[in-house]
């Protein structure tokens, strides 16, 4: 079927990539001026001059005739990466200086220093995990670089990572290549998503994990490091880029290091995260889910604060969003020792504090949003949509179907269970929420496995 | 910590030194490993072939839901028929917050609704 696509200047770029990257790269895009569309598109009269300008182009893409390279393009090559490479300097300071020259010209880093990769380096990453570097955990959207063990040590090293803490990327990885975790969203999004890293069990402590005061900022190594290798290497197995394929409109808050930290189990009153994911206890793992930028609860050192209230002000918060895409919505919180230890207190276990979330942040029916919007029709429509074509699970589905009437309360997400609670932070501390609207499925907890230079994760 | 910064710096001048020797002057060369995958490329093809004229055709707007889209496909909407009278505009949205499996589903029904498409805005 014939057909015109319209993007705007600023994209495309980016359609193209994906044209070239779905295989057909003759599509016919027109690109309307970004700095004129955005603000007019709410105005008819303006986009009527705008489109006048396009009109015949968009007639001319409609009906003439295709050119033969357009009819019958070349066939793409394999993009074969393997070869190494080798820059000569003055001196060792010169040679470094050029590597990092030239991964950065070639979009191989992420603008701060890199570890220049050498073999050797490479191999003593390598030698922390019993997998072999041969070894495949998937194709990297949106472009499908293929992720071996051996490119995932390349990218571990440049972030500067120890090789004890490779099993734990390897992990994280396995987590964004799940089958069920929408990698393409958080690689593209204009949204700017930054994935969260938890890492929970034993090899938190024994990797030395910030868990406590400043566990999502700078000094400890693992944490940056860790966040940094599985960063490079989604950029560049996926081979994304800012402005070309990587949209997010202001770059992701935590590009470098994504929300990287360990759970506190030592401080936590609950078991740890990972058993509640049905993980055993003593096992270590590594949690990747895609975020928007967490918002903040609690007094902190500043003001006093009960957990009761700050619960009932996270409630608040999440049931003043109403209810959007609840077939993929997930939550992360990460409590502060202090705030845990109260709820415990109070009575709520991991589990119970989850219904009560679940309970309390589900909107009245009245309360749904009517308005079309992203042009999936009423907030009710969209919900009934979800559960017939089955992201709304069939055996949450009846809850939902209950209560779209008059008087019922809508859940904002299918089942306590994507309520994720963790411990971690300082004392005092501050509370935080993570959250997740996307579209698709984008929260993956893996077992770190294969360990050669740690006690845990073997 | 102090472990760590020692294993890199040692680790980085061996390799480094390793090509010190045989060369008649100081320089460094440094034999580094590409980080990228190797990508599988997907087949490549061609567009469809187009229709000469859109008197008479049925052309589908598809807004692909992003806040405007409907707006400047009106706008357009408004133009065919003004300039081709005998065409049928058709609106068909495409649903968003589509799932990876049941997008491709969504697409072929295109077909069902015209003989060309015009689709935006994207992003």
């Amino acid at each position: 079927m014939p057909g015109v696509y319209f993007t705007t200047t600023e994209f495309l770029e980016d359609a193209k990539s994906a044209a070239r990257d779905r295989g057909m790269p003759g599509i016919r895009t027109l690109a309307l001026p970004a700095d004129k569309y955005y603000v007019a598109r709410g105005d008819k009269p303006r986009l009527q001059l705008i489109a006048a300008k396009f009109f015949d182009q968009m007639v001319s893409d409609l009906t003439r005739p295709l050119t033969p390279e357009e009819a019958k393009p070349a066939q793409a090559q394999k993009q074969v990466e393997d070869a190494n490479i080798k820059v000569t300097g003055k001196d060792f300071q010169d040679a470094s200086e050029k590597v990092n020259e030239l991964f950065l010209e070639n979009r191989w880093a992420d603008g701060l220093p890199i570890v220049p990769p050498t073999p050797e380096l490479v191999k003593a990453m390598e030698a922390g995990t019993t997998r072999s570097p041969s070894d495949v955990l998937g194709q990297v959207a949106p472009k499908s670089g293929t992720a071996t063990v051996e490119k995932i040590a390349i990218n571990a090293v440049m972030a500067g990572a120890k090789p004890e803490y490779f099993p734990v990327i390897l992990a994280g990885m396995e987590g964004f290549l799940d089958k069920h975790y929408d990698l393409t969203h958080v690689q593209a999004s204009t949204g700017s998503f930054t994935p969260v890293v938890l890492v929970d069990g034993p090899i938190a402590q024994e990797l030395n994990f910030n868990s406590g005061i400043g566990m999502l900022g700078h000094g400890w190594r693992a944490n940056s490091t860790v966040g940094r290798a599985l960063s490079l290497s989604l950029l560049n197995l996926g081979q994304t880029w800012p402005q070309v394929n990587f949209m997010g409109l202001t770059g992701r808050l935590e590009a470098y290091t994504f929300y990287t930290f360990a759970e506190d189990t030592a401080k936590s009153p609950w078991e740890p995260y990972n058993v509640s994911q049905g993980f055993q206890a003593g096992d270590s793992t590594v949690t990747v889910a895609t975020s928007w930028n967490p918002t903040i609860y609690g007094g902190g050192a500043v003001s006093p604060w009960t957990a009761q209230g700050v619960i009932d002000e996270i409630v608040a918060r999440i049931k003043g969003g109403g209810v959007r895409w609840p077939h993929s919505q997930t939550y992360i919180l990460v409590l502060h020792p202090d705030c845990a230890v109260e709820l415990a207190n109070h009575g709520y276990t991991r589990r119970s504090l989850q219904e009560y979330l679940y309970e309390q942040t589900r909107v009245p029916y009245e309360k749904l949003n009517k308005q079309v919007s992203f042009g999936q029709g009423t907030e009710e429509e969209f919900i009934r949509a979800s559960i017939q074509d089955g992201r709304i699970r069939p055996d949450r589905a009846q809850i939902f179907l209950d209560n779209l009437k008059p008087g019922g309360r809508i859940p904002v997400v299918q089942s306590p269970n994507d309520f994720h609670i963790v411990v971690a932070g300082g004392s005092p501390g501050y509370d935080l929420l993570f959250s997740y609207p996307g579209t698709n499925w984008a929260h993956q907890t893996k077992k770190v496995t294969g360990a050669t230079l740690t006690k845990a994760g073997r | 910590m102090i472990r760590g910064v020692k294993w890199f710096l040692s680790a980085a001048l061996v390799s480094a030194s390793l090509f010190l020797a045989g060369t008649a002057t100081a320089q460094v060369t440094l034999e580094v490993m590409n980080p990228r995958g190797e990508i599988p490329p997907p087949p490549t093809l061609g567009i469809t072939p187009r229709i000469g004229d859109l008197a008479g055709k049925k052309i589908v707007l598809i807004d692909n839901g992003k806040f405007g889209a409907s707006n400047f496909l009106d706008v357009l909407a408004q133009m065919l028929k003004e300039k081709y009278p005998t065409a049928t505009i058709v609106m068909y949205p495409k649903p968003a917050a589509q799932t990876i499996t049941n997008l491709p589903k969504w697409y072929p029904t295109v077909k069902q609704h015209g003989d060309l498409f015009v689709f935006g805005v994207g992003d």
